[in-house]
Parts: C-alpha cells; structure tokens; sequence
C-alpha cells in the first residue's frame, strides 16, 4: 500500500452526500494488516451527526464521535474543526465496551478549541426543525447546526477546554440556555440543569485527553495520520446545494491546513459507491425509487428528524463536481461495487448519469462562500433531467470508467461492507 | 432543593466517564476508607446534626412533588443495596416519571448505622428531583461494620423524619409521602436521648419507646421496611415479626436484592393509584426486568391484594402513652 501513499497523511474525503463508505475506508486503512503505520485517526469536520458503519471481525459499530480506526486501538483525535458531544460521546464509548474495545476513551484526544454541543442545542435543534413542519431540512436533529449558529454570534460559546474550569463554563450554559429560553419555553423538549451538565462535563474533561492542540504533533511523530472526514463533500456548508447542507467544512481545505502546519503532504483519497444515495430533503437528480428496491441497505434506516435513505443512479456530473469541491483528489476508494450485480440480478441495472439536459457534464463552480449562488445550483438540480446510459459491468471497465470521470486513479476497491471485503484496486482488477 | 429535572442521558455519561477514570461511583466512601477509623465522618451535605428541616416543596416546574425518602441500613453486607440503587437510579425514574407512576417524585437519600459503635450512624441528604440525586446517593458513607447486636438505629432515622422534614405535599394537600427503611435488624430497644443530642443535636431529655416514633412517624409518611435477601436474618422470624407488630403488612421481604428499585418505584406507583399489582408487573417486564418483576412481585403481593390499605394503615399498635415523643 506505501507504493501508493508513500509517506503521506490520508484525507478521506466522501464525494457524495455521505453514507460512501468512509468508515469502513478508514478502518482498512488502520488495520495493522494493510501495513500502513497509523498513529491516529484525525477528525476534521462535522459531530456526532456522524454514522460511519465499520463491519470486521464479526464486529459492527456505527461510528459517530470515535474514529473508525479503533477496532484497530489507533486512537482519535478530535480537532478544533469538531463539534463536540460529551453525552453522545459516553454513549458511544458504552457501545465500543460491549464490543471488546477496553475503556475507549483512553483513545481520545480532544482539541480544547473544539465547540461543545450541548442538550440546549440538541433541544433547539429539534424544536426549530419541529416548527418547520413539512418544510424539514433533513436534519439529523443532533445540535450540529445550533452549535455552529450560536457560535457564529457568540464568543463565548461553550468549547471543550472550558470543561476543565467549572465556573467559566457555567457562566457560559447558564448565558446559552438563557438564549434559548424563549424557543424552548413550551417544555416539549426538555433539557438538564445546569448545574447537572456542569457536572457532567466536569466528568469528560477528566476522562479524556484535553490538550490545547489535540497532541496532534506529538501523534504525528509516531506514524502516519489519517484525517476522516465526516458526511459528503455534497453537503459541504459551503459548496453543498443551499439550503440542504451541514454546518461544517466538509471539503478537505482544513485536513489540507493541518497536515500543511505539521510540515507533511497529504493523499486525499475520494470515497464514492458506484451510485448515488442521499440521506434526507434535498436534490436527487438519479433517484430511483427501483434502485433503492433493489439494493436494500443494512445500516441506514429512515431516521425521525433527517427522513428517509434515497437511492440512486451514478450521477457522473455530481461526482465530477465533488472532486472539483475538493480541489481536486489524489485517488479514489470505490465501494459498493458488488451493487452492481446485485441490481443487475434484481432487473433494475445502475445506470450513469453522464450529463444533465441544458446544463452538460459539469456545474460550475461558483465564487466563495456565495450561498446565493449555491441556492441557484439547488434550484437548477430540482429541474434537471439526466441523460443516462448503463454503466459498464466488467470491474475493470467500471473502475476505468470512474478513474476517468473523477481524474483520479482508483487505489482501493470494495466488494461488501466487511473490511475483509477491501482491497487495493490492481489487485481487484487483475 | 429539586427544581430541575431528571435526565438518563446525563447521568448515564456522568458513570461512563467516572468508571473511565477509574473512579468508583461511591468515591466519598472510597476516599474515607484511605483514612484511619478515627477520621471517618459524615460528609457535611448529609450530616443530620443541627438540620432544623429538610424540605420538599411545590415549583413552578413540579407543582405536585411528592416526597420519597430512602433510607439504607449500610452497616454490614447491606452496603451493596445503595450500589444496586445507584445502578438503577435511571430506571426508578423510567418507572416513576414516564410511567406516570408519580408527576414530580422528590426524593431523598440517607444511610442508617448503629449510633452505639458506628462513626456515622446516620445521613440524611436533601429531596432532590434533578440529577443531584444521583451525586447525593454516592456521597452517602458506606461504612460497613455494625454492632453484632441484631440491632441498628433505625429508630434514630425514623426519629429524624417525624421531627426535621416539611413537605408540600403534606402541608398544602394532606398527602403522606413514602419512607423505605432498607435493612435486615431490629430497631434498639428504645430511642436513645442521649443519641438523639449527639448526633441530631435536638435536646430530649428522656428516652422513648420505639413504638411511639413508628407512632408519630405514620402521621406523615406511609412507611415500608424493606428486607433484602442479604443476610442470614432474611429467614429470621424474630426480624419479621418485629417489623411486622410495627408496620403490619408494610414490612416487605424481598428475595432479589438487585430488584429494591422496582419495589420503591411500584410501591409508590400502587400507592398513588397509578397501577395495579399486575399492570405494575408488566410495565418492569417491558422495561427488561424480568426476574425482578418476580420478586417485585412476591414482594408485594399482599400490598396487591388490598390496594386501599397503603395510605389507610395504621399502626397495629395501642394508643398514645406517656412515652411519646415530646419537644423540650
């Protein structure tokens, strides 16, 4: 595998709307068999929204706040770029237990930068997205968006470090919860006190590693990094089709901004599956209720707040706009490849979305941070039709076919969810 | 005390990351047992001595609170019983909140030794109805020892509620809250006065009957005794039939200790006219606790059978005498 990554730090980076298969990349990529000397999983983007599913060993987990490299023990940082949730967190780390991983939280480093998501954002959060009614942005009901938004307005808002000097913290809950009093005044979502969630934090800071910069160096010293990032590229604050994105830099600039201040270079490797899925509100232009028969899928059911799992064809002019999202990538990990022949076999083959009618092969890319902008591509995708034709079935020719519409080299491929099921590409496709 | 709110999840992370640490959840117990006997002490937020009242009230946010105190025996092998609690704390308010077994349940937490041998023969904490009750269940002292007399001085406890506890639920509505006594020996023989000065610090000038306490006691609270199956004494007939002459039919024995927080949280439910016996039973099998629905069960099947008698009981003993408790 060093014949491909050489010495690099790997940004995985998904090209769709999430659900690529990022999780069960990153756990390959730390297994101590792939041989590639990883020191840490660095997060870089996103909270506990994150559902990264990881199938080894006879083992499952849906990894959120965790790196997925910890069934290989290889810790996580959590860097300043993260929302975190300490709640979620304890949770996740209960799961792990029970799974074999001893005291997980002994692998957290925390950046003492990283913003806190709290139940007054998670309860926010839920009460907005109430009141929008059939109007719903398909969130994930977690707080993310809440966290970002009171902290855009905010200075003071509540981070990880102020968990280790209880008084400043509570001053801190105590000015948030009084922000959100009016929204939460009817009671239907409930939150703690705040001397509880003093408390509480109090705890978590104790329980894990908070340092003012993650140990981010020090890890790096010990081998390589690899920076997993969180939902797709897609839904990127920014470059993701307004209003139906995250409130967070998915896209790999600040991965990028990490590996440069350690004085490395980096491989951002980009996950797709080899066709199109999209998890709540928002434009589709393949989706194909058919496909979505054909290719049920295990670990991503209709969530309350973010609504239903929605399949579709490949959608080449998508895909090509994600790496040109991502500045470009270094290679590709294509998943899902056994769908191939699975939707073949159920009589509703995948299809390539080569173009869009009126628009062609690639949407623009439009000035920084120009959410007006971003607002016109959503609204030009809810009209598009797509010129389709089937995609080839022959695993080299598909992956031939992806190496050419992404200008990238295919370096890993997966036939299944099991890590067992991963492999370096030349091997697949000789 | 206790205006917020219960919530699992924050309680649930709070043992995660303390267990992550290391920590065991009863820490004020294990910092004690690094230090001589002779430093053994209460710590302050539950020491009875000089309290004038604690206190259950009304709020915006819970204006029908309804006063649950629990009171453990920690001498002995009895210290595990606050541990199974403490397991289980998010359980009892499934049952007691979103079961609707009570609307705003305020409870209060205390340990009970022996104040003939024991450092800290008694702690009594505050109502609380947010997580706090979960920080005061794990600062009470596990003390462990006990006198070997078959006796510990609940009688000292009970003394406590009569004379230190106001509640809304009594002064503005009539209504009794619950007392559980978890433990496996008799009362002393008397109420000591000398006791009561030292560590209540209420000037009694003379001893009283225990019967008089019990006596008083159920003016204000429907009090259980609870019998784990702990200890040899859970088949002692001396034991029962003490308790028994005290509280009639609301002296339990329970043969699964790991079930003392469904026996609370039905108790309180079946007393509150929420639930049947039966009903009861199936809302802990839905919630996973199968085996401790059967004891539960076994418990308090006679409770079940009569329903009424939860708040109309009356002590089976005689009259008032002139061994009452009086104020000095």
């Amino acid at each position: 595998m060093s014949e491909i990554f050489g010495d690099r730090d790997i940004i995985v980076v998904d090209l769709g709307f999430g659900d690529a298969g990022k999780g069960a990349t990153v756990d390959w990529l730390c297994a101590p068999e792939t041989g590639l000397d990883v020191a840490a999983v660095v997060r870089f983007n996103g909270g506990a929204q994150a559902a990264h599913n990881v199938v080894t060993d006879g083992r499952h987990h849906t990894f959120s706040q965790f790196g997925a490299g910890t069934f290989s023990e290889v810790p996580t940082v959590l860097s300043r770029h993260v929302l975190v949730e300490p709640i979620a967190l304890a949770a996740e780390a209960r799961a792990l237990a029970a799974l074999g991983v001893a005291n997980p939280l002994r692998l957290l480093h925390v950046d003492a930068r990283a913003l806190l998501t709290t139940p007054i954002h998670v309860a926010a959060n839920r009460a907005r997205e109430d009141a929008r009614g059939v109007g719903r942005h398909g969130s994930c009901g977690k707080g993310i968006g809440e966290t970002a938004a009171y902290a855009l307005t905010h200075p003071d808002a509540p981070t990880v470090g102020d968990c280790r000097t209880p008084a400043a913290l509570r001053r801190k809950l105590e000015a948030l919860a009084a922000h959100y009093r009016p929204l939460l005044a009817d009671g239907r979502h409930p939150f703690p006190g705040v001397d509880d969630m003093v408390a509480l934090y109090v705890e978590f800071a104790a329980a894990v590693r908070v340092t003012d910069d993650g140990d981010l160096a020090d890890l790096a010293a010990r081998g390589r990094l690899v920076f997993e990032g969180a939902q797709g590229v897609l839904l990127d604050e920014w470059r993701g089709f307004h209003p139906h994105t995250t409130w967070s830099t998915v896209e790999p600039s600040h991965a990028r901004k990490l590996i440069d201040r350690l004085g490395r270079r980096g491989y951002v490797l980009g996950v797709t599956r080899t066709y199109t899925t999209r998890h709540g509100a928002g434009p589709h232009p393949t989706e194909d209720p058919a496909l979505a028969a054909a290719l049920p899928e295990p670990h991503n059911g209709t969530g309350d707040y973010q609504g239903a799992f929605r399949v579709g064809h490949l959608d080449e002019v998508l895909l090509r706009y994600a790496v040109e999202v991502c500045g470009g990538v270094d290679g590709l990990a294509v998943t899902h490849l056994d769908a191939v022949e699975r939707a073949a076999a159920a009589g509703t083959p995948i299809r390539a979305g080569q173009c869009y009618r009126h628009v062609g092969e690639r949407l623009p890319l439009g000035p920084a941070q120009d959410l007006a902008y971003q607002q016109r591509l959503t609204e030009t995708l809810g009209r598009v039709t797509v010129a389709q034709v089937p995609l080839p079935t022959g695993r080299a020719e598909l992956l031939a076919h992806l190496e050419t519409v992404a200008g990238a080299p295919v370096a890993v491929a997966a036939d299944g969810p099991d890590r067992a099921a991963r492999t370096i590409a030349s091997a697949l496709a000789a | 005390m206790g205006y917020g709110k219960w919530d699992d999840d924050t309680y649930a992370a709070a043992k995660t990351f303390r267990a992550a640490r290391g920590l065991d959840d009863f820490g004020y117990t294990a910092t004690m047992r690094t230090r001589p006997y002779t430093e053994w002490t209460v710590d302050p937020s539950l020491d009875p001595f000089g309290v004038s009242v604690r206190e259950s009230r009304d709020s915006a946010g819970h204006p029908d609170s309804l006063p649950i105190a629990v009171l453990f025996d920690v001498t002995g092998s009895m210290g595990v019983v606050p541990r199974i609690m403490q397991d289980k704390l998010g359980k009892l308010h499934g049952l007691l909140q979103r079961k609707g077994y009570a609307d705003d349940p305020q409870i209060l937490f205390g340990g009970i030794g022996d104040a003939d041998c024991d450092r800290v023969p008694l702690q009594i904490g505050q109502f609380e109805s947010d997580n706090a009750m979960d920080e005061q269940l794990r600062t009470v002292f596990l003390e462990g020892g006990g006198g070997g007399q078959k006796s510990e001085s609940y009688e000292l406890a009970a003394y406590f509620m009569t004379r230190h506890i106001a509640t809304d639920a009594w002064e503005k509505r009539g209504q009794k809250g619950y007392l559980f006594i978890i433990g496996d020996e008799f009362n002393k023989s008397r109420l000591s006065a000398r006791q009561v000065r030292t560590v209540i610090g209420d000037d009694l000038r003379r001893d009283v009957t225990v019967e008089s306490v019990y006596r008083e006691l159920e003016e204000r609270w429907n009090v259980y005794f609870v019998l784990p199956n702990q200890s040899a004494y859970y088949d002692d007939p001396e034991i029962a039939r003490h308790w028994t002459r005290l509280l009639g039919e609301r002296f339990l024995k329970l043969d699964d200790p790991a079930a003392v927080c469904e026996l609370i949280a039905l108790t309180v439910g079946m007393g509150e006219d929420r639930i049947d016996l039966g009903e009861g039973l199936a809302d802990l099998r839905d919630i996973g606790s199968v085996a401790e629905a059967d004891s539960v069960g076994t418990a308090l099947v006679t409770l079940g059978a009569g329903r009424a008698p939860v708040t109309t009981a009356r002590v089976p003993l005689g009259d008032a005498d002139d061994d009452d408790v009086s104020f000095t």
